[in-house]
């Protein structure tokens, strides 16, 4: 069992990777999804020919701006959706350690018993922690991508200064990954480098 | 027809060069001696690489140039706003402190004078990339310096001799373009960043016309647009054609293919408001006439073409 749960305490290893993977792609679509919302805010006033002052006098500047704008916008939606590809690729990345985890336990030669299940030696975890942890990780991820999917589509030329504002807290609160949680699942498994 | 004279076996040659190159520019003058011509390359290589690195790193001048502009540009609206709406801010605390609002529009009112003239001296900068842009883009051709018959052979940036059009005749310089072509890719470069610069003068104009304190005294000095913003910037502005002497002021902004306007057409005394401002600084930062992804396109096949690395 001790082998067991060195090898699973490898998988949180590769699973604090990918997280950390996640949080340069978080901090990258933050700023993505700030830059196409200032643009959609712009929008409106652009489109005001009397917001224009002395530029009024340039003829086509409010349509070249508006569509290099507009351009721009479309730019941003699809390194968005960039973004949101490689969030996906993290998620199957997480799903597939968790079925490992779960292929190592049945690979094996003997099935533990319940109780091998839950034993803990010392302060390291038991195989149930391992596994346990590793789905609720997985779990947290994935519908924290489906939130960010569905921000995503609520991005819209049409989305009022409010609707942004709420979508962009939604985004950089990620309420389905609470870091308290994931802190406490990584301080079960690696309680002994804590001490 | 046993020996043929020399000169007609490079008259054959020119008519080759012709054919390899698509668009002999009209003003192309016949090749010169073979020899000259060999001579000619490497040294027209020379120069074009030069000039194009000099090309490269104007480009980036501009570019560091425009984005300081807009942080200024940006500070200095900030400020501007926040001593505008000081009389209705919310202190809190703060309000009982005796003098504190008249404090902090001296301290913003000062901030607004050193933005401007930060922003000022970026459209200096700029004004200065565009003059290098346009000597750069005039310095293409490669000249025979003395006699072609004289033992050392050597090039100049001006030509000597009035037949001398420095083209090399229109062959290709590298494999394929000649000294026309990348003479063309030059002039759409600078003419992107002429017409952007004479935008971005518009708007330095109206950044450096907002002032509170001018405004609350109920007089406005406000410039105009046949102000010098700076000593001898008009010789500058001439020196890249953008200086009308007719109408003894600078040529009025203009967006690529459209036509041109009146910059004092609009022209109002009220103090602009926030959203006008906000128009400005995105107009500032959209950089309307230049085509970005076309500029990285011209630099990418000119650097192909000499087999140099211009990013």
């Amino acid at each position: 069992m001790e082998m067991m749960v060195k090898k699973y305490q490898q998988k949180f290893r590769k699973v604090r990777d990918e997280m950390d993977r996640w949080e340069q792609l978080q901090s990258r679509f933050i700023t993505q999804f700030r830059n196409a919302s200032s643009i959609i805010q712009r929008l409106p006033m652009l489109g005001d020919s009397k917001n224009y002052g002395e530029l009024a006098g340039v003829h086509g500047l409010k349509e070249v701006l508006l569509g290099k704008q507009m351009e721009s916008l479309g730019s941003i939606f699809c390194s968005m959706r960039e973004t949101l590809k490689e969030f996906h690729i993290i998620v199957m990345s997480l799903e597939k350690i968790v079925r490992d985890g779960n292929q190592l336990l049945k690979g094996g030669s003997i099935q533990p018993t319940t109780h091998q299940m839950q034993l803990r030696v010392g302060i390291r975890p038991s195989v149930e922690d391992c596994l346990d942890g590793l789905k609720s990780l997985h779990e947290m991820h994935l519908s924290e991508y489906l939130v960010k999917s569905s921000a995503f589509e609520a991005l819209t030329l049409n989305s009022s200064a409010s609707d942004l504002g709420a979508l962009h807290q939604l985004l950089v609160d990620q309420p389905n990954i609470p870091k308290e949680e994931v802190q406490f699942i990584f301080n079960i498994i690696f309680a002994e480098e804590i001490c | 027809m046993q020996s043929r004279p020399p000169h007609l076996s490079s008259q054959e040659k020119e008519n080759e060069a012709k054919l390899l190159n698509p668009n002999p520019c009209s003003s192309s003058s016949p090749s010169p001696s073979s020899s000259a011509t060999r001579l000619w390359k490497p040294a027209a290589q020379r120069n074009l690489r030069n000039q194009w690195s000099k090309y490269l790193s104007q480009k980036d001048r501009w570019i560091s140039a425009s984005s300081n502009g807009r942080s200024h540009a940006t500070s200095l609206v900030n400020a501007y706003l926040s001593q505008r709406y000081m009389p209705e801010m919310d202190l809190g605390v703060l309000s009982e402190m005796p003098g504190i609002r008249y404090k902090a529009c001296e301290k913003l009112a000062l901030q607004q004078e050193q933005y401007q003239s930060k922003l000022l001296s970026c459209y200096r900068d700029m004004v200065d990339v565009v003059s290098h842009m346009k000597n750069v883009s005039a310095s293409m051709r490669c000249f025979l310096k003395g006699s072609a018959d004289s033992p050392l052979v050597q090039f100049g940036s001006h030509p000597e001799d009035s037949n001398d059009s420095g083209d090399g005749g229109g062959i290709p310089v590298f494999s394929y373009l000649s000294i026309p072509s990348f003479e063309n890719l030059g002039q759409e470069l600078l003419q992107m960043f002429v017409l952007e610069l004479c935008l971005k003068r518009l708007l330095v104009i109206e950044l450096l016309s907002i002032s509170c304190k001018e405004s609350l005294k109920g007089q406005t000095s406000r410039l105009s647009w046949s102000d010098e913003l700076y000593l001898y910037e008009f010789d500058d502005l001439s020196s890249i054609n953008l200086y009308s002497d007719k109408q003894c002021q600078p040529v009025a902004p203009r967006i690529v293919g459209w036509e041109f306007g009146n910059p004092t057409s609009g022209r109002t005394d009220h103090v602009p408001d926030r959203e006008i401002l906000q128009v400005y600084l995105t107009a500032w930062l959209v950089e309307v006439n230049i085509d970005w992804h076309r500029v990285d396109q011209i630099f990418a096949l000119v650097g192909e073409e000499m087999h140099i690395n211009l990013s």
